[in-house]
């Protein structure tokens, strides 16, 4: 016990790490991951395709392959210039996968949108962007979010990946007092944060939903 | 009277399958023109050509003698934008079966949405001519509602003072009372006629036979895609001369 709370304010700053990741992550995410999904509604094939293919990368390979991939393999094939700080390469590999995932599902809330609405926009004289930006997207905030907070709840988790690149987040800073003292049994408050963190998540959500439910 | 509508030669298949065949049309300032058939004639499709939410595969149309489409086999004879096309449809107002009314906004946001967003009324402004048309449909007390809270016949209510919003000069109504139950279709039919007493331009696809009669001016009865016999509700009504049409309104009527 005694262990724990001497140790504790270093397994606080790994959270406080993890936390910063995982929004950040999340906010840089959405923002790329709605133009991805716009683009794969757009009827531009092209753009279809480039945003197809992203996804298909960015989700169909392991998310530390990716980690590794932009702290050890860009700077190899780019030279210095593409060499960033281990906390920049985790912020861009996070976000980037992230963006990934999120495209997928702010698409089929997109598109489960009624089409009458679009045309109900188009008949008032809106252009397809006021259409997208003032009915369908607001609409889409209401079925975006269950499957968003469990994106953010694994992204939160899947953070710990880039302790393997020396980033001092939770997970890292656990295993160094593991290394450092012999004791596994502080894996035990590390893993009490973590459900903390993702319960402070969960709590987020529903009110979110809460929010967001009011005129249905 | 001006002739608000022209429509030439129109042809609109979707893939082998031809929904309107050779339809020419003519619709002048004040009528009321109300469209009747079986379901699957091309009613609502005609209706929908009209604001461009369908495209048409040959033919001519123009609202107020300014061309909006003329196509030969699919293939556009003239360059039109997309804004010069909306900006001519917002002088149609379109009522959908279905209402279609923005469930995330409050009913005076329904209303003032396209003014503000489209035509950039000042916000006040719109709201103050919302409230008068809310009034007109007998919602005023609404305004703050959001549809899901409304009956189906005060949603479609809503939904013909939003179109109203953008000032129409043309009204097009797409069915608007066969998603309501019967009940509620009374009070719907009631704007409308107030809307054609008011000298609005009308369009209604409809199966309300009654309203046809009472209210419009010239009937069409649709039938495979075609204008199969057209006339004053009179003649078409008392004295049909189709033998489709007589069909038709002997299961209706």
């Amino acid at each position: 016990m005694d262990l724990v709370i001497s140790k504790l304010p270093h397994l606080l700053e790994g959270s406080v790490v993890t936390l910063q990741l995982t929004v950040v992550a999340v906010i840089f995410g959405m923002i790329l991951g709605l133009f991805l999904a716009l683009g794969r509604l757009s009827k531009n094939i092209v753009i279809d395709k480039i945003c197809w293919f992203y996804i298909w990368l960015f989700r169909g390979t392991p998310l530390i392959m990716q980690i590794f991939f932009f702290y050890y393999g860009l700077p190899l094939i780019f030279g210095n210039a593409m060499s960033f700080s281990a906390m920049t390469n985790a912020y861009i590999a996070l976000s980037l996968n992230s963006a990934a995932y999120l495209a997928e599902i702010i698409r089929a809330a997109i598109q489960s949108i009624d089409k009458g609405q679009m045309e109900a926009a188009k008949a008032l004289g809106m252009s397809y962007g006021q259409a997208m930006r003032r009915i369908i997207v607001p609409q889409s905030y209401r079925r975006l979010i269950p499957p968003v907070g469990n994106e953010v709840i694994a992204l939160l988790k899947d953070s710990a990946l880039v302790s393997t690149i020396g980033m001092a987040e939770l997970l890292r800073n656990t295993t160094q007092i593991v290394n450092s003292t012999g004791n596994a049994l502080i894996y035990l408050p590390s893993a009490a944060l973590y459900l903390l963190m993702t319960s402070l998540f969960t709590f987020i959500f529903e009110k979110l939903e809460k929010k967001y439910s009011v005129y249905e | 009277m001006g002739r608000m509508i022209k429509v030439e030669n129109v042809y609109k298949s979707f893939g082998t399958l031809e929904v309107l065949k050779n339809i020419n049309l003519e619709v002048q300032q004040g009528e009321v023109l109300c469209i009747i058939g079986p379901s699957g004639s091309g009613k609502s499709t005609l209706l929908r050509c009209l604001n461009h939410l369908e495209v048409i595969t040959s033919g001519k149309i123009m609202i107020e003698n300014e061309l909006i489409a003329e196509k030969i086999d699919g293939k556009s004879q003239f360059k039109i934008s997309h804004k010069k096309v909306s900006e001519i449809c917002t002088e149609l107002g379109m009522v959908f079966q279905r209402f279609n009314l923005f469930p995330h906004m409050t009913v005076i946001q329904n209303i003032i949405e396209a003014p503000v967003t489209v035509k950039k009324v000042p916000k006040d402004e719109a709201i103050s001519y919302g409230m008068e048309l809310l009034k007109m449909v007998g919602l005023e007390d609404k305004k703050d509602e959001y549809p899901t809270r409304l009956s189906g016949g005060q949603q479609q209510r809503v939904a013909i003072a939003r179109a109203l919003a953008m000032r129409p000069k043309i009204m097009l109504f797409d069915e608007p009372t066969s998603a309501l139950d019967p009940e509620l279709v009374g009070e719907v039919l009631e704007v409308m006629k107030k809307l054609a007493r008011d000298g609005m331009t009308m369009i209604v696809v409809t199966h309300e036979m009654g309203f046809a009669r009472e209210v419009g001016t010239r009937v069409i009865f649709m039938d495979k895609g075609e204008i199969s016999e057209e006339g004053s509700p009179e003649e078409i009504f008392t004295n049909p001369k189709n033998e489709r049409t007589r069909a038709f309104l002997q299961k209706v009527l």
